[in-house]
């Protein structure tokens, strides 16, 4: 192609178009801050780490549960809370080494794989807490058919329950806990697969297209 | 303990007695010495190397504001990555990779930004003696062309341009050596599509 060695030719001795930063310029940025998207892999993904256990301080209040009266949730409350904490921390290993592997030395396609990879592994952990976050309230709702007093020790229940059937205060308590939890997973899942989405659009075209050709 | 304080003081007097040789080894410098030297060599060899990137820029960017968003994103990504240089290949070699990475990987485009004060025109003008009308409006054209590819096509003709081998273009891509053929095969169909729509 005729125009394309022309192209090449001016490429090549295209200089003094070019901007020419000095010195000092350049030294300037190398003390700036980087705003890759593997930066904001890791600032997300610090967020999405602190951001839901935030949210189960801010939700179950901050009173010690221990001191309450759970009955037969407690033990519940223990387990769900002993594996929650081991998977989040199996998740945070495996973020790190994925991160780690990150090099933008790799060649373009194998750098996009490893960012991939790193975002899958951030994609689980948000499945994961979702999850959760269902079962969290799940656990509650089963809390409420097998033992009323869970039902009663929360607050203004008590007197409700001497105006409206019991039965029915369940089954409306049931039915907000269930709704509730749907609609509260449904938001955060929403809020993150927006985010990503975005921030990975282009990424995911460019790798679309390197991987085209393969086969 | 012993060993460190050691290599470190190998690493000083070596970097006092070679100060212009190649960079000696991966080893990375805690002492600020060694540090504020390291950051002279590689300014200095990106202020000399610095029309690469600039080159990179103009192809990914359409505006002065995102030309110098991208070339700082490059600069910080180069220097990030720097003490792993081993001077085993050149300078420049080493630089291709990370600035194209930072380009079609690394690098947001940021959608604030305006568009209007387009540059475009201005980065190919051809030298008063060497003026020729018809090549001229050729040559714009097809810088015009190139401009309209995607993000991997570009970075094929950027290294084509270069000058670079189907080899080099092939492992910086992470491409077998037939597709990045293929490819630009396809890419030159592409350029003459658009050039005779």
């Amino acid at each position: 192609m005729d125009e394309l060695e022309l192209l090449k030719k001016d490429w090549q001795q295209k200089k003094e178009h070019l901007p020419k930063l000095s010195y000092d310029e350049i030294h300037k940025m190398t003390w700036k801050k980087s705003s890759s998207i593997v930066k904001w892999i890791l600032i997300i993904s610090i967020l999405e780490l602190v951001v839901p256990n935030l949210l189960v301080v801010l939700f179950v209040g901050a009173d010690d549960w221990s001191t309450k009266d759970l009955g037969l949730m407690a033990n519940y409350y223990l387990g769900f809370n002993t594996f929650y904490y081991a998977v989040v921390l199996y998740f945070i290993y495996q973020f790190y080494r994925r991160y780690k592997e990150i090099s933008v030395l790799d060649d373009s396609k194998n750098l996009m794989r490893k960012i991939i990879k790193t975002r899958k592994t951030v994609k689980h952990y948000v499945i994961f807490c979702l999850a959760m976050i269902l079962v969290f309230f799940a656990i509650f709702i089963i809390g409420f058919y097998l033992d009323d007093s869970i039902l009663l020790s929360m607050e203004g229940m008590a007197e409700k329950a001497e105006e409206v059937p019991i039965a029915k205060l369940k089954s409306t308590a049931v039915w907000i806990f269930a709704l509730g939890g749907i609609a509260f997973a449904a938001f955060m899942g929403g809020v993150y697969f927006l985010l990503y989405g975005l921030l990975f659009r282009k990424l995911k075209v460019n790798y679309k297209e390197l991987k085209r050709l393969e086969v | 303990m012993r060993l460190n304080c050691t290599c470190e003081r190998f690493f000083l007097t070596q970097s006092v007695t070679n100060q212009k040789s190649n960079r000696l080894t991966s080893y990375q410098p805690t002492h600020p010495l060694v540090n504020k030297e390291l950051e002279h060599q590689f300014v200095t060899e990106l202020e000399n190397n610095q029309n690469i990137v600039h080159k990179i820029c103009t192809l990914y960017t359409n505006n002065r504001d995102a030309h110098n968003d991208l070339f700082q994103e490059i600069t910080i990504q180069l220097w990030k990555a720097y003490p792993k240089f081993r001077g085993d290949s050149k300078f420049s070699t080493w630089m291709y990779r990370v600035a194209l990475n930072t380009a079609i990987t690394l690098y947001r485009k940021s959608k604030r930004r305006i568009q209007t004060q387009d540059y475009e025109s201005v980065m190919f003008k051809i030298k008063a003696d060497e003026y020729d009308e018809t090549e001229e409006q050729q040559l714009k054209l097809m810088y015009k062309a190139v401009k309209q590819l995607n993000d991997i096509d570009k970075a094929l003709v950027f290294l084509y341009l270069e000058d670079k081998n189907y080899t080099e273009i092939s492992e910086t891509l992470g491409i077998s050596e037939v597709n990045a053929r293929v490819k630009m095969n396809r890419i030159k169909t592409k350029l003459r599509t658009i050039l005779n729509p």
